[in-house]
């Protein structure tokens, strides 16, 4: 197996898949943005951003606050660190393998 | 599927969707029109021309715009498409450093062409063909009929730059800058011109963003 083809195999995966991919790279340029953003700008509805959302929390990749803008109910989701981090380097991959 | 450069890019061109972002540009290209035109056709020791009132136009022109801007994303664009809040690299440091540059390298250009007594009308011009260009970057290539707002600027400061120097001699006058800094006068007057057509043409693209901006989207429950 050659190096490219074993870097395929690198990639990280919890980025990988498009609607995850999506959002890390829409939060990628912020420094917050709420969900209502991120299902405009992705087009997901809200189950499908959800589910994506959980596991990039779950990976440590967002960070998800709720808070409120006045009384109303708000969902504030940004990248953290490590998260930063993974896109960075999957992007970079993604370079060298296409 | 869109590029993941694109969608990096998307949170930037966000900014104006509603059009709000032209609508800032078009109110400082106009305060600043207002500011050049009170301070050359006033008297030379009135207070338009003193410092003190520079610093308060340009204080109050920052704030309205600021405040201006932030009270339409929070009571308008928020709740209809989303809240984003922006890094401060890209809020402040990026546009404070190509400022600075660009500022720098105008003034430079200017010294020069002032001391090898150029015709600083054309550079004037050609300051309003890059403001058309810095327009189509930012803002025309995520929406494809701004190009017709590019054109125009373009146009226009093409235009200004081969009006007959009669004209611009009109626009400044019998004033105290005509008499004392012949030179500047009449790219002072071309500045101007582009200045007040950038101004009015971002408003009314700014304007037209906003209300179809309006039709388009509904606020969420």
């Amino acid at each position: 197996m050659n190096d490219q083809i074993q870097a395929i195999g690198e990639l990280d995966r919890v980025i990988h898949e498009p609607g995850r991919l999506m959002i890390v790279a829409l939060l990628s340029s912020v420094e917050k943005a709420d969900f209502l953003f991120l299902q405009n700008q992705t087009a997901m509805n809200k189950g499908t951003l959800s589910s994506h959302l959980s596991r990039l929390e779950e990976a440590g990749y967002v960070e998800i606050v709720k808070t409120y803008r006045g009384k109303v109910p708000q969902t504030l989701l940004s990248l953290t660190a490590t998260g930063r981090q993974a896109f960075d380097n999957y992007r970079k991959k993604m370079k060298q393998l296409i | 599927m869109e590029t993941t450069g694109k969608l990096v890019d998307r949170p930037r061109q966000y900014h104006n969707v509603d059009g709000v972002g032209e609508l800032g540009i078009g109110v400082m290209c106009l305060g600043y029109a207002l500011l050049g035109w009170m301070q050359v056709h006033s008297p030379e020791h009135s207070a338009w021309n003193g410092m003190i009132t520079f610093f308060v136009f340009i204080g109050v022109l920052s704030a309205v715009i600021h405040y201006g801007s932030r009270a339409i994303k929070l009571r308008i664009t928020f709740p209809r498409t989303g809240f984003v809040e922006y890094r401060k690299r890209d809020k402040v440091w990026i546009p404070m450093i190509a400022g600075t540059c660009v500022s720098g390298m105008l003034a430079a250009a200017a010294a020069v062409g002032m001391r090898a007594h150029w015709n600083l009308t054309s550079a004037a011009s050609l300051t309003g063909v890059f403001l058309a260009g810095c327009y189509a970057w930012g803002i025309a290539r995520s929406v494809p009929w701004k190009w017709t707002v590019v054109v125009l600027l373009a146009t226009t400061s093409l235009v200004v730059g081969l009006l007959p120097m009669s004209v611009l001699d009109a626009l400044i006058g019998d004033s105290w800058v005509s008499r004392r800094h012949h030179l500047l006068s009449q790219p002072f007057a071309a500045l101007w011109l582009c200045m007040t057509t950038y101004g009015v043409l971002t408003l009314i693209s700014g304007g037209i963003s906003f209300w179809l901006y309006l039709r388009r989207t509904q606020p969420q429950p």
